[in-house]
């Protein structure tokens, strides 16, 4: 039920509501139209940050799964399960994420891997690229960040599927 | 009191909490991520910050209270409490947490016992707010309402990007 709109400034303000909140859902979702099913798997020890990555990554279409330490990770993927890319934190119970994600690389696995944590000196930068990485990302992981990488893995996937899609 | 009233409150209210930095963009971030497939996305994850965080903060106490302060494993609980505050924009918090580990690098029990403080105050701060916050929206949707934005040309002036064209 609408509310009432007595005076003029009030019925611009509804319309501002209204158009902002459908302003806003388009500009999220026109921002990327994925022509592939993305996969991705989330390795985060702290829920809350699990969950919101995932959920921005489900919100683009990417279908993905989450683990809370780096054993696990590596086993997931020891396990033979293929995943466009990896979003890992650097540090992780159990087995922390810089020896995980040697440990992924050395299986020979080269999909996209961004270490998103919330370490920002230089020195923990090198660190994480040194150990596989691709890409270093300050938390928390933002559609600025993950946008261009995401379309970069599709147009991948795009190419080696061949022209029959239109992009659009 | 009717819908416009409330929502107006709650608008008002909403900007106050961006303009003293309570919450950041990345908060935004959150709320448009909420939609009809996912309704109480924003109180789901709120209450998911709220439990950890209460847990690391419990945790943070245990842990300095010791005759012997394991400094890598504060550190660990900070650096956890940093990435979902930040997570969900709770500024304040995710500042305090900073100052926190920095102290922890140096061993200094008394900084970063007044740390501890500096940190719990702003995260009960924060907590309060957002309760408040999702309580008017709750009445709104109650009273029939929906939940307003706020418009685009607040974020320009606050000089945020979360409310990009």
């Amino acid at each position: 039920m609408a509310p009432t709109l007595p005076s003029n400034d009030q019925a611009s303000d509804q319309d501002n509501w209204d158009n902002g909140r459908l302003a806003r859902k388009r500009q999220l979702l026109t921002e990327i139209v994925l022509r592939n099913r993305l996969t991705a798997l989330v390795v985060d020890g702290d829920t809350t940050c699990r969950v919101l990555e995932q959920l921005l990554l489900r919100s683009y279409g990417v279908q993905t799964q989450g683990v809370d330490n780096g054993r696990d990770a590596v086993a997931f993927i020891a396990s033979g399960v293929k995943f466009d890319l990896i979003i890992i934190d650097m540090i992780l119970p159990v087995l922390n994420g810089l020896e995980a994600t040697r440990q992924i690389r050395d299986m020979g696995v080269h999909c996209k891997m961004l270490g998103v944590t919330v370490c920002s000196g230089e020195s923990e930068r090198q660190a994480f690229l040194a150990a596989g990485v691709d890409v270093f990302i300050e938390k928390p992981l933002d559609p600025e960040h993950l946008v261009p990488i995401l379309r970069e893995l599709d147009g991948q996937l795009f190419v080696e599927s061949g022209p029959l899609v239109m992009y659009w | 009191m009717e819908v416009g009233q409330m929502q107006r409150r709650l608008v008002d209210y909403t900007k106050s909490l961006f303009m003293e930095g309570f919450l950041d963009a990345q908060f935004l971030q959150l709320q448009q991520l909420q939609d009809e497939s996912n309704p109480d996305f924003v109180v789901e994850v709120v209450s998911l910050f709220f439990d950890d965080s209460e847990k690391l903060l419990n945790d943070l106490t245990m842990a300095l209270d010791q005759p012997n302060v394991d400094f890598k494993k504060v550190d660990a609980h900070v650096h956890q409490l940093k990435g979902s505050s930040s997570s969900i924009g709770a500024q304040r918090v995710k500042n305090a947490c900073i100052a926190f580990r920095s102290f922890c690098e140096e061993h200094n029990i008394d900084a970063t016992l007044r740390c501890l403080q500096q940190v719990k105050q702003e995260y009960y701060l924060v907590k309060n707010k957002l309760e408040t916050m999702l309580r008017l929206e709750q009445q709104i949707v109650a009273a029939g309402g929906s939940i307003p934005m706020i418009e685009l040309g607040f974020w320009r002036t606050i000089n945020m990007k979360g409310g990009k064209e």
